[in-house]
């Protein structure tokens, strides 16, 4: 047997945002002809580590070695130089030229640009990987599988060694994801090395050699795909088990229904049904991407579902968002806090207002003085620094900005509240304070928490859903031991 | 109308035409880059005067059309540190750049007003200008205009046919492209930006040496802004821009005729023509957008690598 050779190294490299530690003592090696598939939840750390691979991020600490060679990227361009190649999950393609344009457009040498010659070039290349794009085309009219050809085709072009793909099945259709795996495999059996990052467990276990899990910042599992016995145990290792945080839930007695969903199968969801009851949190685990979006942009007033599927407050969906009040109704707490519950470049009192206004206003003027009293207030009660209404929200950490997300949701005294992905990226203080005003807010309220990570659902919810592929495939009590025990199995659809 | 007055009429068409082409090919160099640069007006202003002082001084017409180019280039480089180091507005800054250039060039030029500066005169092509019809339009006119001929296929070669010309236009249509393929958009933004300006100053010079050969208050008189109009009209394709550039020429030519020619209209309106066919030919334009090779981040700062 032929000693393996690494053709690149990771050795602890650490990375950290302020306080947020985005890599800790990652260590990951790469074997030429072979595919590491990189598991983690969103805000496991992945993007992070691709960011530095590729050059666009330095590592506060740790090396990486190509080759047996220690490296340093400092630019993109050193990166493509050492061979390292990306392709991004959104396509860094000029829509406007050729496919050949495209490819050429890192060409570092000579002056003129032959078409026919470059025309002759694409289409080998394309043939010897199996792939069908015509180098003539404009990027803009080709369809996302073929725009990820064409992405392919760059780095080939370039002659990288190493092909690293971000979330690449995310844009595609099943029967293009099963031609990318084929390329792949294809690109592995002529000795490239293929960084492949997912969470989708299927497809990992499907054309994976290697698979390295990352939680939180930390290689948490490496090992060859012939070593998984279950995806439950990879699913399991992805979410976490281990409890980070204590915090004291005494069950509420339950209230009035705040949320009924019946039978719900629009946007890809399958009959999902369930009710939520004020003082009472709901917690919606299972790996990213199987129909948690899509549920709760129903909930949220995103996306219109049938009749009698979704009620909210006693009231049918299209009632209630006919007319919605600005208090004691619907809060939600989106995942991403900095496009979808901000504007970043407004200041906080402004953010503030987004979705309080309604109750400071008095004919057609706007009392910001008095809203300011109020915010000034509940910035100290939530301790968010900077306490500057005049700060504007990208100046803020994504702690203080999630504190003061919440801050002005629940100031509007909600009685459903929608959490998703509530302490992702948080330090552990502020995921602390978090959980605890989640966790005040159940008394009036009935909370359903969407969360990619099992130690929060288990910290904070009464009652535990797992959804897998648009399904909710079940629904206990948090502590039903032996569902609970099941949990993994239920996210990657064994049980 | 005798077919006489028609060919010097279009020949007239041409030589009016070429300021306007120098720069709205410089103004097409610089938005394929991705930078919207609003100067031109005040840029080919600049560039007239200092072609007219340089040849006024050194007698030599040549190298006075050269100054003005360079002097068009840094004129327009004002333009790259709001743009591309301060991620600046390009409106703004474009703007300035027209009413600084206008400004200076008339305080600076007031003392030559009315006198005249050697410049190029008409040279016919040996054997081309004996061609019927075509002859005496195309290839009996000063070498500039020659030049002009030569410049839209080198802009189209340069842009379609090198990998700088695909780089440009890549900063132009989609920086983070051009940034992961390794590429610096920023010093390719810059080789637009100044070698637009090269161009705009050109064209300027056009006007003082071969033109008019005088030197007079507000000399380009607008030609600036109808040759940003023309870019959008040559959907930012140099050969579409020969197009526009002698459909203004000639417009300007024939409203030249008519006031001479006595017409009974007020020659207000005549002076208005030009400007109304750029509003015609600015809605027209945009009605067939979709066909228009209209960078996509035109006018969109790249943010700096830190």
């Amino acid at each position: 047997m032929v000693a393996e050779v690494h053709l690149l190294r990771l050795e602890a490299i650490s990375k950290s945002f302020g306080k947020v530690q985005a890599n800790s003592e990652v260590s990951l090696s790469l074997s030429a002809g072979r595919i590491l598939a990189l598991l983690g939840e969103n805000g496991a750390g992945k993007s992070t580590l691709m960011a530095i691979l590729a050059g666009q991020l330095q590592p506060d600490e740790g090396r990486i070695v190509l080759d047996g060679e220690e490296l340093c990227f400092t630019s993109t361009e050193k990166a493509i130089g050492a061979g390292i190649g990306m392709v991004y999950q959104h396509f860094k393609l000029v829509e406007a030229m050729s496919v050949a344009e495209n490819v050429f457009l890192g060409k570092k040498e000579g002056v003129w640009l032959r078409k026919g010659d470059m025309h002759q070039e694409i289409a080998r290349l394309a043939e010897q990987y199996g792939m069908r794009v015509d180098p003539a085309a404009r990027v803009g009219d080709l369809s996302m599988g073929e725009k990820q050809q064409v992405e392919i085709l760059k780095l080939l072009y370039r002659q990288s060694r190493i092909l690293i793909f971000d979330e690449p099945t995310a844009v595609l259709t099943p029967a293009e994801a099963e031609n990318l795996f084929a390329t792949m495999r294809l690109m592995a059996g002529q000795g490239k090395g293929i960084i492949f990052i997912s969470h989708k467990l299927e497809e990992v276990m499907s054309v994976a050699d290697d698979i390295a899990v990352l939680r939180r910042g930390r290689v948490v599992a490496a090992m060859p795909a012939s070593a998984v016995t279950s995806t439950g145990a990879l699913a399991e290792c992805m979410v976490g088990r281990e409890v980070l945080l204590q915090v004291d839930r005494q069950p509420l007695e339950l209230r009035q229904i705040v949320l009924k969903v019946a039978q719900l199968s629009d946007f890809g969801l399958g009959e999902v049904s369930f009710e939520l009851r004020q003082g009472e949190i709901l917690g919606l685990v299972g790996v990213a991407g199987n129909g948690q979006k899509q549920l709760v942009e129903t909930i949220c007033g995103l996306r219109r579902p049938q009749e009698n599927a979704v009620r909210l407050l006693g009231l049918d969906w299209v009632q209630f968002f006919r007319n919605p009040s600005w208090e004691r109704t619907l809060a939600y707490v989106p995942e991403d806090r900095q496009g979808l519950a901000t504007c970043q470049g407004l200041s906080l009192l402004d953010n503030f207002l987004l979705t309080t206004s309604a109750g400071f206003t008095r004919g057609p003027w706007l009392q910001r003085g008095l809203a300011a009293d109020k915010a000034r207030r509940l910035m100290e009660e939530f301790d968010i620094r900077p306490a500057d209404l005049n700060a504007q929200a990208w100046q803020l950490s994504g702690g203080n900005l999630q504190k003061m997300v919440l801050a002005r949701e629940f100031y509007r005294k909600p009685r459903l509240i929608v959490a998703e992905q509530p302490t992702q990226g948080l330090d552990i203080a502020a995921a602390e304070d978090v959980w605890k005003l989640l966790l005040e807010a159940r008394e009036a309220a009935g909370i359903l928490l969407v969360t990619g990570d099992l130690a929060e659902a288990m910290a904070l919810s009464d009652r535990i859903g797992v959804m897998y592929r648009g399904r909710l495939v079940d629904l206990f009590a948090v502590d039903d031991e032996d569902k609970v025990a099941l949990i993994p199995q239920m996210m990657a659809g064994l049980a | 109308m005798s077919t006489e007055i028609v060919i010097a009429l279009l020949a007239a068409t041409v030589q009016s035409g070429t300021p306007i082409l120098f720069a709205t090919l410089g103004e097409i160099l610089s938005e394929k880059s991705g930078v919207l640069n609003l100067g031109v007006e005040g840029v080919m202003i600049l560039g007239a005067l200092v072609g007219f002082v340089v040849a006024r001084h050194s007698g030599n017409p040549l190298l006075a059309f050269v100054a003005a180019g360079l002097v068009g280039s840094a004129a327009t480089a004002v333009h790259g540190p709001v743009c591309l180091w301060f991620q600046g507005n390009q409106v703004v800054s474009g703007l300035a750049l027209t009413i600084f250039g206008v400004g200076l060039a008339n305080y600076l030029g007031t003392a030559y007003i009315g006198t005249p500066a050697p410049g190029f005169s008409p040279v016919p092509l040996p054997g081309l200008s004996e061609l019927p019809v075509l002859g005496p339009i195309f290839f009996n006119h000063d070498p500039l205009v020659y030049v002009s001929y030569l410049v839209p296929p080198l802009l189209w070669l340069f842009l379609h046919a090198t990998r700088y010309g695909l780089g440009l236009r890549a900063a132009g249509e989609y920086p983070a492209a051009a940034v992961a393929a390794g590429l610096d958009v920023v010093a390719y933004r810059w080789l637009g930006v100044v070698g637009g300006g090269f161009f705009m100053g050109l064209g300027g010079a056009y006007l003082s040496l071969a033109y008019t050969h005088l030197w007079t208050s507000n000399l380009t008189a607008g030609r600036g802004w109808i040759a940003v109009a023309l870019v959008i009209f040559a959907f930012w394709r140099p050969g579409r821009a020969v197009f526009g550039a002698y459909l203004f020429g000639g417009i300007m030519a024939l409203q030249l005729r008519l006031q001479a020619s006595g017409a009974q209209l007020p020659s207000s309106i005549l002076l208005m023509l030009p400007y109304t066919l750029t509003v015609v030919v600015l809605v027209l334009s945009s009605w067939r957008k979709g066909s228009s090779d209209e960078p996509a981040a035109l006018g969109v700062n790249v943010a700096p690598v830190d």
